[in-house]
C-alpha cells in the first residue's frame, strides 16, 4: 500500500469537500480529535469524524489501520486518551458501552458474531434488550422480517446453522432491533461471496433509505463508496482523506491505493 | 462400508488393554473385594463379579460403535463385532490371569507389602471360590463371553438395544439398592420374598427376570410415548395449540412420592436423603454461576462455609464457642444468612469481574481456600471458634398442636431440606426463563457482543455470584443444623468439586440434572456404604466418562447440548481436514 496518500494530503477535520451541502447540518455523531492507546501503543491519532443524520458515511483503510478501534471507541469499549465522542452534542466517551447503546448507537460486529446457539428469533430479541416497549418491539420485529423475508422462515432455527449471507442479515436485524440513531457496521463484506456482498450493500442502502444513519467500516472501498455519501480514509490511525464518496472515487491517489487501479 | 481388518484389530487390542488396566486397577485398590459381599442376583452374582466383567463389557460395547470416517459411516457386522468383543474380553481376562499368576509366583505376602488389597479373600473372589487353575480359566472364559455379548449388543439397532440395556440397568439398580427398595416395600405392606432372596439379600432369579422385563417394558413404553409426542407436537405446530395434558399434571404424583418418602424409607435412609438435599442446594446454586452465567467457580465451598457459619453464629447458644450469640430462631436467621451470603458473593464477584475461563477458575479456587483459612484462623477465633469450630447449634423446632417436631431428626430434616430445595429450584427456574436468564445466556456465549446489545456484564456477573451464593448458603445453613456443630475441616476443596461434579453429571444449566446428579453422587454412596471409601475414585471416573461420551450431562439443557456438540462437529471437521461449514466465532476469539 502506498504511503504517499498520507504525505500528500493534509489530514484536517472537516475536509468535507464539495457537494451535499453538509456544512450547515449538525452532526449526529462526532469524534472530536480522538486519540486512543492500547497501553503504550498509540492506535488512533487525532481522529476527527462527523456523521450527519440520514447519511451513509464510510471509513476505509487497510489492515491494522485502526478501523475497528474507531468503532470500539465510539461504543465505549475503548476509552479515548484524548478528545471526545459526541452523540447529538452530548459527550458519550467515558460512558459504559451499555449506556452508549441505550442512547442509540448499535453495532453489527465484524464476522457477525451471532449468538450461534440461540435461534434467529432469540438473537433478534436480544437486539432489543435495552427496550421495554413490547408493542413497539413486536412492530419493529415485523418490519425487520419484511426487510429480510428469508429470516421469517428461519426464525426458530439456530443462528449458527445459517449461511454466511443469512447470518449477516440476522446481525443487521439484531442491531436494528435496538432502534438505533446511528448504526455502526464493521466490515459487512468480510467472508461473503461477491454476489452476497452486492446484496448486503443493497440492503444497507435500503435500511438507510428507511431513515437510519449508518457508519460503515470497510476494506472493500469500491463497494462502500458506491453506496456511501461520504468517506474517510484511515491510515495508521490517522484520517488522511475525508471527502464525498464521489470525489473519493475520482481521487487519483485513492484509486491507486485503495480502488485497485493503476 | 466395513472397516479395514487392521484397523479393527488395532481398535480391539487397544480397548482390550484399556479394560485390562481398569480391571487390574480395580482389584489392586480393593474395590473388587469391597463389593464382594453385596449379592445382586441370587448367590452367584455379587457386585464384585459384575465389577470384574464391567470393564470388558463397557470396552467391547464402545469399541464396536459405528465410526464416521471421511463422511462415511463404518459399521461392523455381527461376526466382526463378536470377534472383536471376544478378543477384548480375552485380553482383559488374560491380564487378570497373568496377575493371579504373578501373585502366586512371588507369594501373596510379598505383593501385599506394596498392594495391601491383595488378600487371600481377593484371590478367592478372582478365582470364583475355586482352585486357582480352574477358577482362572472360568474367569477368562466369562470375560471373553461378556466381551462378545456386549459387543453384539453394541451393534444392535438402537430400537432393540435400548430395552435390553435399560432392563440390565434396572436389574443392577434393583440389586444394588436392595436395602432401600426392600424397606419401602415392607413399609407399604407388600411381600418381598419373591423379589429379594432372604438368604443372599439380592434379587431372586424370579425378581431379576421381573425387573428385567419391567425395564424393557418401560423402555418400550417410553419410546412409544416419544413417538406419539413427536407426532403430537407436529400436529400441534400445525394447529398452533398447547399440549393436551399440561406437564404440570405430572408434578402431582412426583410431589406425592416426595412427601411420602421419609415414611417409607425410615430414619437412616431419610438422613441420606437430607444429605442429598444439601447437595441439591449446592448444585442449584453453582448451576446459576457456572451453568447459566458461564463463570467457572472452583471455590464454591466458600458460600457453603458462609451459610453454615452464619447460621451457627446467629442461632447458637451461649456456650457455642463464639462470643457472638444472638440466639435467633432458625427461620429468622435464614434471611440474614442469605443476605450475608449475597454480600460475600458480591465481595468475591467484584475482583474477578474482568477474568474469564481458566483465570477465573484459579482465582475462585483461591477464594475457597481463603474461606477455609479464615474459619480456622485465630484472628476470627472469638467469633467463629477457630480450629475447635462451633458447637451447640440448636436444631430448629416447631410445635404443631402439642406435637413437638425437632428438625434434627432425619425425617423432619428431610422436609426442611425439601422445602429449601423446592424454593431454590423454583427461583432457578424463574431466573432461567427471565430477562436475567437471557442476559446470562448472551453473556456466556459472547461477552463483548452481549454488551453491545446493552447487557451490562458487570451487573449480571455480580448478580450470578449473588444468586449462587444465596442458594449455596441455604445448603450451608442446613448443614449447620443437621450436625449441630461446625468444624473447619468440613469446608474443604472437595465440597467445591462435589458440587461441580453434580452439575457436570446432571448437565450444565439443567435443574432436573442437578437433582439426578446429587442423587447419584451423594445418594448412592450414602445408600451403599461400600461405595463411600471409593467416592473420589468414582467421581473421577464419572467425570471422565461424562466428558468423553455425554458432555451435555445425563439430563441436558437443550441449549447446552447445541453448544457442546457444535464444538464437537468443528473439532471433528478439523481432525478430518474438512473445512468448517461456515465461518463462526468461538469464545476464544471474543477477546481481541
Amino acid at each position: 500500500m502506498s504511503d504517499g496518500v498520507g504525505e500528500q494530503t493534509t489530514p484536517t477535520a472537516g475536509t468535507r469537500g464539495d457537494g451535499q451541502g453538509t456544512g450547515d447540518r449538525r452532526a449526529i455523531l462526532e469524534m472530536r480529535d480522538v486519540s486512543t492507546h492500547y497501553g503504550l501503543i498509540s492506535v488512533l491519532r487525532h481522529v476527527n469524524v462527523e456523521i450527519f443524520p440520514g447519511e451513509i458515511a464510510c471509513l476505509l483503510g487497510g489492515n491494522a489501520s485502526g478501523k475497528t478501534t474507531t468503532l470500539k471507541t465510539i461504543l465505549g469499549y475503548v476509552k479515548p486518551s484524548e478528545g471526545e465522542v459526541l452523540l447529538e452534542d452530548e459527550v458519550v466517551s467515558g460512558m459504559d458501552t451499555t449506556e452508549v447503546v441505550r442512547r442509540g448507537i448499535s453495532m453489527v460486529p465484524e464476522n457477525r458474531r451471532l449468538f450461534s446457539n440461540m435461534t434467529v428469533k432469540e438473537n433478534l430479541e436480544l437486539g432489543a434488550y435495552q427496550r421495554r416497549d413490547r408493542k413497539a418491539i413486536a412492530k419493529d420485529m415485523e418490519e425487520i422480517l419484511e426487510t429480510f423475508p428469508r429470516l421469517r422462515e428461519r426464525l426458530s432455527q439456530k443462528a449458527g446453522t445459517l449461511s454466511g449471507g443469512e447470518q449477516q442479515m440476522v446481525a443487521m436485524g439484531r442491531a436494528l432491533m435496538a432502534k438505533p440513531k446511528v448504526l455502526l457496521m464493521d466490515e459487512p463484506s468480510m467472508g461473503l461471496a461477491p454476489v452476497l456482498v452486492d446484496q448486503v450493500f443493497k440492503i444497507i442502502k435500503d435500511i438507510n433509505e428507511l431513515g437510519t444513519t449508518i457508519f460503515v467500516v470497510e476494506q472493500n472501498a469500491n463497494m462502500a463508496l458506491s453506496i456511501a455519501d461520504r468517506g474517510y480514509v484511515l491510515q495508521t490511525g490517522q484520517v488522511v482523506l475525508a471527502d464525498t464518496a464521489q470525489s473519493l472515487l475520482n481521487n487519483p491517489q485513492m484509486r491507486e491505493a485503495y480502488l485497485g487501479e493503476l | 462400508m466395513t472397516m479395514a481388518r487392521s484397523e479393527l484389530r488395532r481398535r480391539a487390542v487397544r480397548a482390550g488393554l484399556l479394560a485390562a488396566v481398569a480391571i487390574v486397577y480395580l482389584c489392586l485398590v480393593g474395590m473388587v473385594q469391597a463389593f464382594s459381599t453385596r449379592n445382586i442376583v441370587g448367590g452367584n452374582l455379587p457386585l464384585s463379579r459384575i465389577l470384574l466383567l464391567l470393564p470388558s463389557a463397557v470396552a467391547a460395547s464402545l469399541a464396536v460403535r459405528p465410526r464416521v470416517r471421511g463422511g462415511v459411516t463404518m459399521e461392523l457386522n455381527m461376526g466382526e463385532a463378536a470377534g472383536a468383543g471376544a478378543s477384548i474380553g480375552l485380553i482383559a481376562g488374560a491380564a487378570v490371569a497373568v496377575g493371579i499368576g504373578i501373585v502366586n509366583l512371588i507369594g501373596q505376602e510379598a505383593v501385599r507389602g506394596v498392594f495391601n488389597a491383595v488378600t487371600s479373600a481377593l484371590m478367592l473372589t478372582l478365582t470364583l471360590q475355586r482352585s486357582t487353575v480352574v477358577g482362572t480359566a472360568i474367569l477368562v472364559a466369562l470375560s471373553t463371553a461378556t466381551g462378545a455379548l456386549f459387543a453384539l449388543a453394541g451393534v444392535l439397532a438402537p430400537r432393540l438395544r435400548r430395552p435390553i440395556v435399560t432392563g440390565l440397568t434396572v436389574v443392577l439398580l434393583m440389586g444394588m439398592l436392595q436395602s432401600v427398595v426392600r424397606v419401602m416395600l415392607v413399609q407399604l405392606g407388600l411381600a418381598t420374598q419373591w423379589l429379594y432372596s432372604v438368604t443372599f439379600g439380592g434379587l431372586t432369579y424370579l425378581g431379576a427376570v421381573a425387573s428385567f422385563a419391567a425395564g424393557m417394558a418401560a423402555a418400550r413404553l417410553w419410546a412409544l410415548r416419544r413417538e406419539a409426542a413427536a407426532a403430537d407436537a407436529a400436529e400441534r405446530a400445525e394447529a398452533g395449540g398447547r399440549p393436551r395434558i399440561p406437564r404440570a399434571m405430572l408434578l402431582v404424583p412426583v410431589g406425592f412420592v416426595l412427601l411420602a418418602l421419609p415414611a417409607l424409607l425410615g430414619t437412616f435412609l431419610s438422613a441420606v436423603l437430607g444429605q442429598v438435599g444439601i447437595f441439591v442446594l449446592m448444585g442449584l446454586g453453582l448451576n446459576i454461576v457456572v451453568g447459566y452465567a458461564g463463570l467457572l467457580d472452583l471455590g464454591y465451598v466458600a458460600f457453603f462455609a458462609v451459610g453454615a457459619y452464619a447460621t451457627g453464629v446467629l442461632t447458637a447458644a451461649v456456650n457455642s464457642g463464639s462470643s457472638l450469640h444472638p440466639g435467633l430462631p432458625f427461620l429468622l436467621a435464614v434471611p440474614i444468612v442469605v443476605l450475608i451470603a449475597v454480600a460475600a458473593g458480591l465481595l468475591i464477584g467484584g475482583p474477578v469481574l474482568r477474568l474469564r475461563g481458566d483465570y477465573l477458575a484459579i482465582v475462585t479456587l483461591g477464594f475457597g481456600e481463603i474461606a477455609r483459612v479464615l474459619v480456622t484462623s485465630d484472628w476470627l477465633k472469638s467469633f467463629l471458634g477457630g480450629a475447635q469450630g462451633l458447637i451447640a447449634i440448636p436444631a430448629p423446632t416447631m410445635s404443631v398442636g402439642g406435637l413437638h417436631i425437632d428438625f434434627r431428626n432425619p425425617q423432619p430434616f428431610y422436609y426442611l431440606a425439601l422445602g429449601f430445595c423446592l424454593l431454590a429450584a423454583f427461583v432457578s427456574w424463574r431466573l432461567a426463563n427471565s430477562r436475567v436468564g437471557r442476559a446470562w445466556n448472551a453473556m456466556r456465549e459472547d461477552e463483548q457482543v452481549a454488551e453491545a446489545m446493552g447487557v451490562s456484564t458487570v451487573r449480571y456477573k455480580l448478580l450470578a455470584f449473588a444468586c449462587g451464593a444465596a442458594i449455596g448458603s441455604l445448603g450451608g445453613a442446613l448443614f449447620a443444623v443437621q450436625i449441630g456443630s461446625l468444624a473447619p475441616s468440613s469446608f474443604v476443596f472437595f465440597i467445591s468439586i462435589q458440587s461441580l461434579a453434580i452439575i457436570i453429571l446432571g448437565g450444565m444449566g439443567s435443574i432436573p440434572g442437578v437433582i439426578v446428579g446429587a442423587l447419584v453422587l451423594v445418594g448412592l454412596p450414602g445408600f451403599l456404604t461400600e461405595f463411600a471409601e471409593y467416592q473420589p475414585l468414582i467421581y473421577g471416573a464419572v467425570l471422565v466418562a461424562i466428558m468423553l461420551y455425554r458432555p451435555e450431562g445425563l439430563i441436558p439443557n437443550v441449549r447446552r447440548t447445541r453448544e457442546l456438540h457444535e464444538e464437537e462437529v468443528e473439532q471433528d471437521a478439523w481432525l478430518e481436514g474438512v473445512p468448517e461449514p461456515a465461518p463462526s466465532m468461538t469464545l476464544g476469539e471474543a477477546v481481541e
